[in-house]
C-alpha cells in the first residue's frame, strides 16, 4: 500500500522505533527563541551537557522584543534579561543567533523560510506552537515544550508517539482571491473541524485550493494547524516551493540535486490512505471574522453573530462557551459583523506579516486615512520583510494613512511585550488566537485577514472586502 | 492520590488563561504559580490547595507550547487535571516534565463530579472514586508509553530499550 507524505518523512527520520515505545526521531533543524529556551539551557549546564548539533540550531529573539525604535534601551527589565540570557546561551553553546540588531532578526517562523533554513522533507522543531508554519514547505514541523527543547538540544532527537494522518482537501477556486484569502480558508477549516478536530494528527492540506496558493499563503494555512488542534500541518512541495527556496542565504549548495530528490519522493502516493478526511469547497466562501474567544468561533463577514444555541448544536459545554465568549467580547447574538466597531488594528504575527500580506493590505488603504477613532499598526514579520516593503514604498502608504510602521517581532499577537490592548479595547487582528486576554488583559480580538484588517482600519468597523476594488 | 476538585464547567481552557503571556518572563516557579489561571479565575490562587485536582471539559490546554502552563498549575499544588480531552502539547509537557497528571475521563465522571468533591484516584487501577458521593468512575488508561514516562518521573528519567 502507498504511503502518505507524512509517513515518508517520519520513516526517513526514525533512529529507533520499537513496538509500544515512542519512536526516537532525528531532528534536522531546531529553532530557538528567548522565551521557551532559558530553562532548557540551564538544564544542559546542570547536567554538564553540550548542544549536540549547534550547526543545526538557530536562534532569534521575537516574542518580547519591543517593536519601536531599536536604538532605545529595552525598558521592561524582565524582557531585557530574557534577551540577554539568550545572547549568553548562544555564545556559551556556539549557536548562531540573529540578535535584535541583525538584519535577519524577525519572528522565528518568518525568518526560517526566508533564509532557506526551512527545507522540504526535513524535521523541524521549535519551542513554539506555531512551528507548524514550516509545514508549508513539506517539512514535518512540530511545536514542543521546554523539556523537549532541552532533549533536542542535548541529543538532536525527540521521542514521539506516531501521529495519525488527516487529509484536509480544499477544492474549487476562490471567486475573488484578493478578498478571500488563505486566512479565510484556514479559518473556515477550523470553524468546520473545531479547535480539537485535528488533535493527535498531522494534517496534509491538498487539492486545487491549496496548490493555487503562493508559498506565503500556504504558510498562513499551515501556521494555524495548531488552532485546529493538530500536531503539524503539511503541504507537499511543488515547483513554487523549489523556486521560493532557491538562492536564499542558507540554501544548501547542492540545491538542484535536492530538488530532484524531493520531486521524486515528497508526495503522498495515489493509493495511500488517511485516518480521516475533511473536504472544504472554497468556490463560495466569504471573508471570515472571529466573534468569540477561540478560532472556531468564526463566521462569514456578511453574517450575524450566531446565538449560543445555533453555535452549539445541542452541546451543553459549547453553548456555555459561546455564552461566556459573547459576554467577554461584549457582543450580542444577531449583531451583524459589519456593524461591529473596532478601536485597534494589528497587522502582524507569524500568521500574516509577510511581504504579500503587507502588499495586499496596502492596496486597501492607499490614499485613505485610518478612521479617527482607530489606532492601527503594521508590524512586519522580519526585518527583511520590513526592508523589502520599504523598498517598494509600502511604509509610506501605511504611514500616510496614519498606521504606525514598526520593527519586527511578535508584537501584539501575544501580550508579552509593550504592544498590548487595554482592557475592553476591540481589535481587528491578523494574528492567530482570540483567546481571552491573549492580546492584553481584557482585550477583545477579532481574527481576520490582512485585507479585512486594513479595511476595518479605514472604516472603523468590519466591511466585506468583496465589495472593494482590490485589483 | 486524594484531593479536592476545582471544576471549570467548560471546554477549551487555553494556555493563555492558564498563564497569561505577560508572565512568560517569570522564571521563579513560586511566583509563576501565583498567576495560575489568572486569565479565567482571579481567585484561583487563593482557593487552590496542595493536592487539588482540576476538572474540565474538552481540549484542555489548547494553544501555546508554553511549559509555563503545567508548571504554574503544578507549583500551585495541582496534582492532576481531569478532562474530557487534552490538547497534545499541553498533555506532553505535563508528562515530560513530570509536572502533573493529565487524566482523560468520560462524560459520566464529568457529569458526576462537582466542584469541591473529594476524590481518590488510583492510576494503577484506572479508577476515580468520588468520596463525596461514593460513586466510582473509570479513567482512560495512559498509553503504555505515557505510563512508562510517568512511572520514570519524566522524560529525562525515562530509559527506553534502544537496541
Amino acid at each position: 500500500m502507498g504511503k502518505t507524505l507524512f509517513e515518508k518523512i517520519w520513516e526517513s527520520h526514525i533512529v529507533v522505533e520499537k513496538q509500544n515505545q515512542p519512536a526516537l526521531i532525528y531532528i534536522d533543524r531546531h529553532l530557538v527563541h528567548e522565551v521557551t529556551s532559558p530553562q532548557a539551557f540551564d538544564g544542559l549546564r546542570m547536567n554538564d551537557r553540550k548542544v549536540r548539533r549547534p550547526d543545526l540550531t538557530i536562534a532569534t529573539m521575537d516574542h518580547n522584543v519591543p517593536t519601536n525604535d531599536r536604538s532605545l534601551p529595552i525598558l521592561d527589565q524582565t524582557s531585557a534579561i530574557q534577551i540577554k540570557t539568550l545572547e549568553k546561551n548562544c555564545e556559551d553553546f556556539g549557536i548562531k543567533l540573529f540578535d535584535i540588531n541583525s538584519p535577519n532578526q524577525g519572528i522565528v517562523h518568518v525568518i526560517g523560510p526566508q533564509l532557506g533554513i526551512t527545507l522540504p522533507g526535513t524535521t523541524i522543531v521549535c519551542g513554539d506552537s506555531h512551528t507548524s508554519t514550516h509545514g508549508a514547505f513539506g517539512a514535518l514541523a512540530l511545536g514542543i515544550g521546554t523539556s523537549d527543547v532541552e532533549h533536542v538540544l542535548a541529543s538532536q532527537t525527540l521521542w514521539l508517539e506516531k501521529p495519525k494522518t488527516f487529509e484536509v482537501r480544499v477544492e474549487g477556486k476562490r471567486r475573488n482571491p484578493h478578498a478571500v484569502t488563505a486566512k479565510d480558508i484556514i479559518l473556515s477549516i477550523i470553524k468546520n473541524i473545531g479547535t480539537a478536530g485535528g488533535t493527535g494528527t498531522v494534517i496534509e492540506y491538498r487539492g486545487e485550493g491549496i496548490t493555487d496558493l503562493s508559498m506565503e499563503q500556504r504558510m498562513t494555512i499551515c501556521n494555524m494547524s495548531i488552532e485546529g488542534g493538530a500536531r503539524a500541518g503539511l503541504i507537499a512541495p511543488d515547483q513554487k516551493t523549489f523556486d521560493y527556496l532557491r538562492n536564499r542565504e542558507y540554501t544548501p549548495k547542492n540545491y538542484e540535486s535536492l530538488v530532484d530528490f524531493w520531486k521524486k519522493n515528497l508526495k503522498t502516493d495515489p493509493d495511500a490512505t488517511f485516518d480521516k478526511t475533511f473536504v472544504l469547497d472554497i468556490n463560495e466562501i466569504a471573508p471570515q471574522v472571529s466573534w468569540g474567544t477561540n478560532p472556531g468561533m468564526t463566521c462569514d463577514v456578511d453574517e450575524s453573530i450566531p446565538s449560543p444555541d445555533e453555535f452549539s448544536n445541542g452541546d451543553a459545554n459549547q453553548k456555555k462557551g459561546a455564552e461566556k465568549a459573547l459576554e467577554y467580547m461584549a457582543l450580542d447574538s444577531g449583531t451583524m459583523i459589519e456593524d461591529i466597531k473596532i478601536d485597534r488594528v494589528f497587522i502582524g504575527s507569524c500568521t500574516n506579516a509577510r511581504l504579500e500580506d503587507l502588499i495586499e493590505a496596502s492596496k486597501v488603504i492607499q490614499g485613505q486615512k485610518v478612521a479617527s477613532n482607530v489606532n492601527a499598526m503594521v508590524v512586519p514579520g522580519s526585518q527583511m520583510v520590513k526592508k523589502q516593503a520599504e523598498e517598494m514604498g509600502l511604509d509610506k502608504i501605511f504611514i500616510d494613512a496614519n498606521f504606525e510602521w514598526r520593527e519586527a517581532g511578535c508584537s501584539m499577537c501575544l501580550g508579552m511585550n509593550p504592544d498590548i490592548l487595554s482592557p475592553g479595547e476591540r481589535c481587528a487582528s491578523t494574528s492567530n488566537r482570540n483567546f481571552e486576554g491573549r492580546q492584553g488583559n481584557g482585550g477583545r480580538t477579532h481574527l481576520v485577514s490582512p485585507v479585512m484588517a486594513a479595511a476595518a482600519a479605514i472604516n472603523g468597523h468590519f466591511v466585506d472586502v468583496r465589495k472593494l476594488d482590490l485589483n | 492520590m486524594k484531593g479536592n476538585v476545582i471544576k471549570y464547567d467548560r471546554d477549551n481552557i487555553d494556555t493563555d488563561v492558564i498563564i497569561p503571556g505577560q508572565y512568560l518572563k517569570v522564571h521563579d516557579y513560586a511566583e509563576l504559580a501565583t498567576h495560575a489561571m489568572e486569565g479565567l479565575d482571579p481567585d484561583f490562587h487563593s482557593k487552590v490547595k496542595e493536592g487539588d485536582f482540576i476538572l474540565s471539559g474538552k481540549n484542555f490546554g489548547s494553544g501555546s507550547s508554553r511549559e509555563h502552563a503545567p508548571i504554574a498549575l503544578s507549583h500551585s499544588g495541582v496534582k492532576a487535571i481531569l478532562a474530557l480531552s487534552f490538547a497534545r502539547i499541553f498533555y506532553r509537557n505535563s508528562v515530560d516534565g513530570a509536572f502533573l497528571l493529565p487524566i482523560e475521563i468520560g462524560q459520566d465522571a464529568y457529569d458526576g463530579i462537582s466542584d469541591g468533591d473529594e476524590l481518590d484516584i488510583d492510576i494503577t487501577r484506572n479508577e476515580i472514586k468520588n468520596l463525596s458521593t461514593n460513586q466510582s468512575y473509570k479513567m482512560k488508561p495512559f498509553s503504555e508509553i505515557i505510563g512508562k514516562i510517568i512511572e520514570a518521573g519524566g522524560l529525562f528519567k525515562y530509559k527506553p530499550e534502544l537496541d
